[in-house]
């Protein structure tokens, strides 16, 4: 849907409501689903997808309603839907209108190579990763993602806002034959010609092959270096736990963190600086969030905490500008490779990637999760061979804190989040290598 | 449950077997909308399943999806969310060339569905040259007829207003008791779906399911601590009976007492001890150490890239000492209530007759399966438990319900395990939940855990985690309550696959003891050195 087709559809839509007040989003595409394990493909979808949400309010009460159904009755059914519901709603006391009207920045989210590539042509791009391992003699499992869609947010205040993306994620598994070693490897990209499948591929096999008959060593705490992928899970936790609100009203983490205010404290290691731009071309995102402008905001500089988000209510309250929690997450690096990195460490552990991250104590942002893919022993300043995997039990508050060294930014997938992130290796020390894990 | 013939145009009557509930208005409409898709549905399944067979499927089917879900969520006496959601679309699905093809859309058009066919025909061909193993799946039985899971009070028709009213009662039970802060919700998911395929069958079925729930906070301005107690309410295949039937807004003043004495209570001593599990926490144990463990596709390595593959691997079958002897679990479809309950799965396999042991006295006997698996185990036929989240989801093996059989004394009960227990805890609620991608390594809390010393309760304690692996764990267990101490928990929202969809699932589950488990202190697991940063008083305070 172009920008103009989608104004048009929101302003019938706004047309027919009655309320008080009513916001609309829309949003379109077309999404590739492209799953392979053992080698071939195996679950798949094209799939073309709709959808349109409608918020209404009269006064302080208000219902949202979404459909995937375009058509003039089924338009005209969620609008009386939604206002019936609305009528009903009890009053929310911290009911906020909708927004007026913003300057947004054009976002750098879309490329036309990927929005033209075929069906055909995205599936035939994982080919040679399949190729190469059957060749290397291991099974891979993957899973590739293009998506081309746009969204539109308009509302009865005047705001209108239609952004368009395209992205191409991919992430891979290589394991042996044996089940004795695992690898694995991720990209995003929003220009399908910056696709490097194939290294990508060759990078999960290396790991694979590296990583079999992982050797046991022992739990407890030591030096780690984390691969961007899990630097970007616990961070990425950390960052949207940074919340006004919660801080206030006595239940966050931050309590623990500072007397007073926290903010502008040094609360990190001086190597932590983590901010958010969506027009950095290394991992864009839309230039607004709920019709809010989303500009570059540090959040983290230099181990001092600049930025909390606040929603529009809280802010209302606090007489201050509403932040909206980040687009994208970036963390800045100093420039060093995962082997110069390794170089750096004594006796310690390579951490590919984590997994089932999961909130142990929300007064200390204590979390779990394991390692897995490529986990390797780390001494004098050398890989030295697998080790079996390990449940961690650690607060991404140390991590940052606890950061001694960086590397190159890189973007990457998560284990379970999604948001476009470019982040680098880090060497954090004292990690709570609680248990070891048999799994690999 | 499954009826099998019904009037087409009952969408209205069938959606409140009880009676009790007059549909209201707003709803009528997409009932309406679905004796719409009634009407189109063998035309369009026609339409699709021709296109396939014309193109050169060996196997095809055609599935009309339409999802209703309503959300409120409450925060004191604020109602801060009323949202609910539709969704309509169809999906081809093919097996040509020995590939898997799939496409779909909200277009439910005929000329739309013979489209989605080529779609799905093209991706299948797209792998040809370098595609291996052929796609085979076995033959279906070919069944016409329809299914309506009965729900006394139509969710849907209930009046919003009703419904807060519930919510705020619960929120203001928990202010009344003190909580700082407390919050309630209310979800509640209607699917319709039509399945037609190439073996000939045409299916037509409706499920609805529903989950309320809460948690309440207490903070404490001294310390700067904080604790909170979320709810045990389970989902349930059922209508608003099921909400009335729970005694919410009491177990919310209760939970803020608990929440209120987790913050003071002594933090655990770690090391071995005896534990007793309670179904609230149990279920998720179960989930998680013998639900994923035993799918299929994982063992085969389908998941591997995410979810993560298994130990429970196919040699393992009937050979396998998964727990001590006394322990059985059972995967069904057919249980009232359950929320993964239907009477055919999205592959159109027939639940009923396909009850199966996971493990029956301690050995492993069973996976769980969708269309096209079990042939590469050497079994005759998928056991009904493929589902898809949404029209636009391929389907996928998911969990069945999966419980724990009671325990043969229908006398033991939680205080009777608690009983034979010197030194130990007690455990309600789930808290956090984490395992490793092979289902080795779990690490679990949970809501409440009350110390057990000479086979009485004695307090509360906090910071409590256990740890162990999921063979050795089952295997430690050396007491189940009776049936009638058994509970019915679960989740509306299982996670599996690329692109990730959520499945429902209940898990019967009985008290149980178990010998010798690990356990941790979260506290101490988070203490540490955290020099390096001026000015975090309390990184360094309370980790050193």
């Amino acid at each position: 849907m172009t920008a103009s087709q989608s104004r048009t559809l929101c302003e019938r839509i706004l047309g027919l409501v009655k309320a008080d007040s009513a916001e609309v989003s829309v949003s379109d595409g077309d999404d590739i689903h492209l799953r392979h394990a053992s080698n071939d493909v195996t679950s798949n979808a094209l799939v073309h997808r709709t959808e349109l949400s409608l918020t209404v309010s009269y006064g302080r009460r208000s219902a949202t309603l979404s459909t995937n159904q375009l058509d003039e009755a089924s338009i005209r059914r969620l609008v009386d839907r939604t206002q019936a519901m609305a009528k009903l709603a009890p009053e929310n006391p911290e009911h906020m209108p909708p927004l007026g009207p913003s300057e947004f920045a054009t976002p750098v989210t879309w490329a036309e190579p990927t929005a033209a590539a075929s069906p055909a042509t995205v599936i035939e791009s994982i080919r040679p990763v399949i190729e190469r391992a059957r060749d290397a003699g291991v099974d891979t499992a993957g899973y590739l993602q293009r998506s081309v869609g746009g969204s539109t947010l308009a509302n009865t205040s005047g705001l209108f806002v239609h952004q368009r993306s395209t992205t191409v994620g991919f992430s891979v598994t290589a394991r042996t034959p044996t089940g004795r070693g695992s690898g694995w490897a991720s990209t995003q990209v929003t220009d399908i010609r910056d696709l490097d499948l194939a290294m990508i591929g060759d990078r999960a096999i290396r790991k694979a092959l590296d990583s079999r008959n992982p050797v046991e060593r022992p739990p407890g705490r030591t030096t780690v270096v984390l691969e961007p992928a899990a630097v970007r899970d616990l961070v990425a936790w950390l960052v949207r736990s940074l919340d006004r609100r919660p801080l206030d009203e006595g239940r966050s983490f931050l309590k623990g963190l500072a007397d007073g205010d926290p903010v502008g404290r040094r609360l990190f290691g001086e190597r932590a600086t983590i901010f958010s731009d969506p027009l950095d071309a290394s991992a864009p995102c839309p230039t607004h969030s709920g019709g809010l402008p989303l500009v570059r905001t540090p959040w983290i500089d230099a181990g001092v905490l600049e930025t909390l988000a606040v929603g529009r209510f809280w802010a209302k309250q606090r007489g201050v500008q509403p932040q909206p929690h980040p687009g994208n997450l970036l963390m800045a690096g100093e420039g060093r490779s995962v082997d110069e990195l390794v170089g750096m460490v004594d006796d310690g552990v390579l951490v590919t990637r984590i997994w089932y991250l999961r909130s142990v104590d929300p007064q200390t942002l204590l979390l779990t999760g394991l390692t897995r893919d490529g986990t390797f022993a780390i001494s004098k300043g050398k890989l030295a061979g697998p080790v079996k995997n390990f449940r961690f039990n650690i607060s991404p508050v140390h991590v940052l804190a606890r950061l001694v060294a960086s590397g190159v930014p890189t973007r990457v997938l998560g284990s379970e989040s999604g948001s476009p992130a470019c982040v680098p290796p880090v060497v954090v020390e004292d990690f709570n290598l609680s248990s070891v894990s048999d799994a690999s | 449950m499954f009826r099998r013939k019904c009037d087409r145009r009952d969408w209205l009557k069938t959606a409140t077997v009880g009676g009790v509930a007059v549909l209201a208005a707003r709803w009528d409409l997409s009932a309406a909308r679905a004796t719409e898709v009634d009407d189109r549905f063998p035309r369009l399944a026609d339409a699709a399943l021709g296109r396939a067979r014309s193109l050169g499927a060996t196997f095809a089917d055609f599935r009309i999806m339409q999802t209703e879900t309503e959300s409120l969520f409450v925060r004191e006496q604020m109602v801060q969310g009323v949202s609910a959601a539709t969704s309509l679309g169809c999906a081809v699905r093919v097996v040509c060339d020995g590939a898997w093809g799939f496409a779909a859309s909200e277009d439910l058009s005929e000329e739309g569905v013979a489209r989605l066919a080529a779609e799905a025909i093209l991706i299948a061909r797209a792998q040809a040259g370098w595609r291996k193993r052929r796609v085979e799946i076995e033959p279906l039985p070919k069944h016409v007829g329809r299914f309506d899971q009965p729900a006394e009070i139509d969710p849907f028709a209930m009046p919003l207003e009703k419904k807060v009213e519930t919510l705020l009662g619960i929120t203001a039970a928990a202010q009344k008791s003190g909580a700082n802060f407390c919050q309630a919700s209310l979800e509640q998911v209607r699917e319709r779906t039509w399945i037609a395929n190439t073996f000939g069958s045409r299916i037509a079925q409706s499920r609805v399911r529903l989950q309320p729930g809460f948690a309440v906070t207490v903070t404490d301005a001294k310390t700067g601590r904080f604790a909170t107690r979320e709810g045990s309410v389970p989902p349930r295949a059922a209508g608003w009976e099921h909400v009335t039937s729970l005694p919410l807004a009491g177990d919310a003043a209760r939970a803020v007492e608990e929440a209120r004495e987790k913050l003071v209570a002594p933090s655990v001593e770690p090391g071995r001890k005896d534990l007793v599990i309670a179904p609230s926490n149990l279920w998720l144990t179960i989930h998680e150490t013998v639900g994923h463990p035993t799918e299929l596709d994982r063992a085969l390595g389908d998941e591997a890239n995410f979810a993560g593959t298994s130990f429970c691997t196919p040699d393992k079958l009937d050979q396998l000492r998964y727990a001590s002897d006394i322990v059985s679990f059972r995967g069904e479809r057919t249980e009232p209530g359950g929320v993964a309950t239907t009477a055919f799965d999205d592959d159109g396999v027939p639940t009923a007759g396909r009850e199966f042991f996971i493990v029956e006295n301690g050995v492993f006997r069973s996976y769980q399966m969708a269309l096209g698996q079990a042939g590469r185990i050497g079994r005759e036929a998928s056991n009904a438990c493929g589902y898809a989240e949404s029209f636009d989801a391929f389907p996928l093996q998911r969990m069945p319900n999966i419980s724990l059989e009671p325990g043969r004394d229908p006398a033991v009960t939680k205080e009777s395990l608690i009983a034979d227990i010197d030194d130990g805890i007690l455990v309600e609620g789930n808290g956090s939940w984490s395992i490793d991608q092979q289902r080795y390594n779990f690490q679990f809390t949970g809501q409440v855990f009350h110390r057990i010393k000479n086979g009485k309760l004695a307090g509360m304690l906090r910071d409590v985690a256990y740890q162990g692996n999921s063979v050795d764990f089952w295997n430690a267990c050396d007491g189940l309550g009776g049936r009638p101490s058994r509970e019915l928990y679960g989740a509306l929202h299982c996670g599996k696959g690329q692109p990730q969809q959520a499945a429902p699932v209940s898990h019967g589950a009985v008290p149980a003891r178990f010998r010798g488990i690990n356990v941790l202190n979260t506290a101490e697991q988070a203490g540490g050195k955290t020099a390096g940063c001026e000015g975090c008083r309390g990184v360094v305070r309370r980790w050193a």
